[in-house]
């Protein structure tokens, strides 16, 4: 017998570089209490937490969720910290799922916060996840890593970097109706061809920012629901998977998932997909929160859950494809990653922007008669990957 | 949904594996355990790691190490409080019914790197870091604590010490360090008062992995023969502070051994015939004999504990390891007969934060 | 609420932790090779496969890895970038970085590309597209690390 997963409420703080008046466990604190205040929980109505924390080395405090575990109310409570990376928050979700769906627990917190401007060089932290023979005296940190699988894409499918720009005009706009975003604004294409080069192909513009906050999301069962959220978003599908840390064994020939189309992001899909009875994505689906840290992420993930094929995505853009008013799909109608990146909730704030859409609750930027939305998350250089599925109905089996 | 233990393996207990890499460590582990439960790992259709960045030396360790446990196009997440908390996740996995063959991995490389400077890395920055908190100094104060609360003497600590040594002794899997005479101990030196080092479980370096299955899978494979039903598992963690009542009230620990006993349907402890406790010090082991009330129908540690071996961050999952193979019929030399009921604990963060209770039965009995 | 401390309040620290990271079975006997000019590739008899970076067992087939290769000095690019601005604890930009897959090899190991005019990025990343050859250069007194050799276009 296992239990219907509902979202029940959700939380984020305004997202921005800095927020020098608040310690670390007190954006911790102010997500789970403002989570909890939304739908009229106290603390004794949460049976269980999952905290949301990736690197540490950016707040400085190792185990942090120890440390915070008496501000998000949690002493005494059953707690579990995940940590996959940029996917933590598209894991934390899915663990909190776990422990719903089995019946271990009626209601789960899910919370969380980034501090990432408390070093001054994240790069240098980020350089720490290589490989400490073979790649750490290159510069492969992420930034180049993913640079480099875009230049073989944008040739492979005859891509601009124009065609990408339009994206991060499109979702910087979009972000201008979420007032929790980080980088907003009506910019053009010149603005972004116009940014400085960083690692050829991606310009400052198409990588996102540093961004520091703090989220939170209650789930809980069927009757939790009935007795705190009259309209819920179900979590109907999950899936996640794992590839190969070696970049240079998933860009070649012989690679069974190619990298640079990201093929990956298709089994991730399929196990969401299968699960939610979503058969006819672009039709079934109408709102896409993709993990997008980089411009050239967000579409190629897309193509690979079966909303267009390898290649297309940016041509549709161009079309218009993807725009929240009068697309087929909306894409990160909240900005995205691409535009707030607190990489320990980045996934989470997906997860809570997908379900917000089907709970109605997106405000400035919600999305009309959205039944179904979905989130991803990506951690390593692509290589945990996540997909959930919110749906306005409960899970039925298929 | 029941959950059964299928297989497990422990990396060769050793103070220093100065011969393998971490990842070399856990793929050996992994196989192992692979091999031990009769399938391939192309069966997995999950992978639940525990590990800590800090002990392994690079930000999101999982990246190296996720394919060497096995996880190469699987389902796999990651949680960082301890091994055995990778496990509870791991039985919510299969009570989700969204798969039914895993494999839980975990590994701690201590001899690595300077623990304690990772320990106090743990520390907040604003009043406890400055003071140098660390394990040494955070499980001295439940020392202290414990000695008060439980009425445990310099003396009694001692004696617990050279039994724990002398069980450990026994046990093939782990270190077999020499016993000490009861004289070595009472002259260790003081670390932080009260512990002296000799009271402390000295660190190693291991891994450990098990594969976990679900009842619908073992429906559809009749042919594998179960290690062990994971009857319940329950965990909390405790205020971060470290005052008074915190150190006494041993309230995670209780939380999560009622939560334990609630999933497996049991009313205490005269249920279990053994109870593998994590002891970092054995003024742990004395304070949760009393907390959990272990009676004489309860053999503590009959593997020695953490001081057959000490991988710190898996130390509690190792113990897990212990339990099964008790259930199982399969602990060799420190086998206590007639073993229905096993369980197993972990504790994690300053003087154990958070605890972790793991009970087995004997798949034979269901 | 107001608060009497300024936004600016901060605790300052710097923290270093030492690592000693085993070289292992595999990593050992790859950088030797390299004092010795050759680059060194696992083979796994089960599944065919070569890896470069070299590693101690097969991920695909789960099993370890069972012979040791000496890869061509030659080989294509998969992917590139040229990275210009620099980051603490790299090379001073600009830089030119490359993923190839040397003769002989399933998988692609990355390391700078040297002797290219990386002044007109463009025309830069033409001469770096996929598909291009290079050819492994060692550098003089090679110590025992990846960056002992570099790649340099073929023709």
């Amino acid at each position: 017998m296992t239990e219907q997963v509902a979202v029940l409420s959700t939380w984020q703080s305004e997202f921005k570089l800095r927020h020098p008046s608040m310690t670390y466990v007190e954006q911790a604190q102010e997500a789970a209490a403002g989570c909890m205040a939304k739908v009229s929980m106290c603390p004794d109505d949460i049976d269980a937490i999952v905290y949301s924390l990736a690197p540490t080395a950016f707040m400085g405090v190792a185990d942090a969720d120890r440390w915070a575990i008496d501000h998000i109310f949690g002493a005494g409570k059953p707690m579990l910290r995940v940590h996959t990376g940029g996917a933590t928050g598209g894991s934390v979700v899915q663990a909190a799922h776990a422990l719903v769906r089995s019946g271990m627990y009626r209601t789960v917190m899910i919370v969380g916060a980034e501090r990432i401007s408390e070093t001054p060089d994240a790069q240098k932290v980020l350089n720490q996840i290589f490989d400490p023979f073979y790649e750490k005296d290159m510069p492969l940190q992420t930034i180049t890593a993913v640079a480099l699988m875009a230049n073989t894409y944008m040739r492979r499918h005859g891509i601009t970097q124009e065609d990408v720009a339009r994206l991060v005009v499109r979702q910087r706009r979009n972000a201008l109706l979420n007032p929790h975003a980080h980088l907003k604004g009506n910019i053009t294409v010149d603005d972004v061809m116009a940014s400085p080069m960083i690692a050829y192909p991606f310009k400052l513009f198409d990588i996102c920012p540093r961004s520091s906050g703090g989220a939170a999301m209650i789930v809980g069962n069927m009757d939790a629901a009935r007795q705190w959220q009259t309209r819920p978003a179900f979590i109907t599908g999950v899936g996640a998977v794992s590839d190969s840390n070696w970049i240079g064994d998933r860009i070649v020939p012989s690679a069974e998932y190619d990298f640079i189309d990201w093929k990956l992001m298709r089994v991730a899909g399929r196990a969401a997909f299968e699960r939610a009875g979503i058969t006819d994505p672009i039709h079934q689906v109408q709102v896409a929160e993709v993990y997008d840290a980089f411009s050239i992420q967000g579409l190629t993930q897309l193509e690979q859950l079966g909303f267009c094929a390898s290649g297309t995505g940016f041509l549709l853009e161009g079309e218009g494809a993807w725009e929240m008013d009068g697309g087929q799909v909306a894409v990160c109608p909240s900005g995205g990653t691409l535009c707030t990146n607190p990489i320990a909730v980045a996934g989470l704030v997906r997860a809570i922007e997908a379900a917000n859409q089907v709970m109605g609750t997106a405000g400035g930027h919600q999305v009309k008669n959205v039944r179904r939305s979905l989130a991803t998350a990506v951690g390593g250089i692509a290589q945990f990957l996540t997909c959930s599925v919110f749906s306005h109905e409960p899970y039925e089996a298929h | 949904m029941n959950c059964y233990v299928l297989g497990l393996a422990l990396y060769p207990a050793v103070q220093r594996a100065a011969g393998h890499r971490l990842e070399e460590m856990v793929y050996h582990t992994a196989h192992a355990a692979l091999d031990h439960a009769g399938i391939h790992r192309r069966e997995l259709d999950h992978v639940t790691l525990g590990a800590c960045d800090e002990l392994d030396g690079r930000s999101i360790s999982s990246m190296l190490l996720a394919m060497p446990a096995g996880a190469y196009l699987v389902d796999e997440i990651k949680v960082t409080d301890s091994a055995a908390s990778a496990l509870c996740l791991e039985v919510a996995r299969l009570k989700s019914e969204e798969f039914d063959i895993g494999l839980v991995a975990s590994w701690c490389k201590s001899s690595k790197t300077d623990v304690e400077s990772v320990m106090r890395l743990r520390g907040e920055p604003f009043y406890t870091r400055p003071l140098g908190m660390n394990m040494t100094m955070s499980d001295a104060m439940l020392a202290q604590a414990v000695a008060d609360q439980f009425g445990v003497s310099a003396a009694q600590a001692d004696e617990r010490v050279v039994k724990a040594y002398a069980r450990a002794s026994a046990n093939p899997r782990g270190l077999a360090q020499a016993v000490p005479t009861l004289a070595e101990v009472t002259a260790s030196p003081y670390e932080a008062t009260p512990l002296r080092a000799m009271h402390r479980a000295p660190l190693s370096d291991g891994a450990v992995c098990m594969v976990v299955a679900s009842q619908r899978w073992l429906d559809r494979h009749p042919q594998h023969r179960p290690l062990a039903r994971i009857a319940g598992v329950g965990w909390a963690a405790d205020s971060y502070r470290l005052d008074r009542s915190r150190l006494r009230d041993f309230n995670s620990a209780r939380k999560a051994w009622a939560q334990a006993l609630r999933m497996a349907d049991l009313p205490d402890a005269s249920s279990v015939d053994v109870m593998e406790l994590e002891t970092p010090t054995v003024y742990h082991e004395a304070a949760y004999e009393q907390v959990l009330g272990l009676g004489a129908s309860t053999q503590i540690s009959p593997s020695g504990g953490a001081f057959a071996q000490n991988p710190l961050f898996c130390t509690g999952l190792v113990g897990a390891a212990e339990a099964v193979l008790q259930v199982a019929g399969q602990a060799g030399a420190v086998q206590v007969p007639g073993v229905r009921r096993a369980a197993a604990h972990s504790c994690h963060g300053y003087a154990q934060q958070g605890n972790v209770f793991m009970i087995f039965e004997g798949a034979a009995h269901d | 609420m107001s608060k009497n401390l300024t936004p600016q309040s901060v605790i300052t620290e710097e923290v270093t932790l030492r690592y000693d990271y085993a070289l292992g079975e595999v990593a050992g006997t790859f950088m030797d090779g390299l004092k010795q000019r050759k680059i060194l590739a696992t083979r796994c008899s089960k599944s065919g496969m070569v890896y470069l970076p070299p590693r101690a067992f097969c991920e695909r087939s789960f099993e370890k890895c069972d012979g040791w290769i000496e890869a061509g000095h030659e080989g294509v690019i998969e992917a590139s970038t040229v990275v210009l601005r620099g980051f603490e604890g790299s090379r001073p930009p600009p830089i030119a970085v490359a993923f190839v897959r040397l003769d002989g090899v399933h998988s692609a190991i990355a390391n700078y590309v040297e002797g290219l005019d990386l002044s007109d990025t463009e025309r830069a990343m033409d001469r770096l597209a996929p598909g291009t050859r290079v050819r492994v250069q060692f550098v003089p007194e090679p110590q025992g690390r990846v960056t002992d050799f570099y790649f340099v276009l073929a023709q």
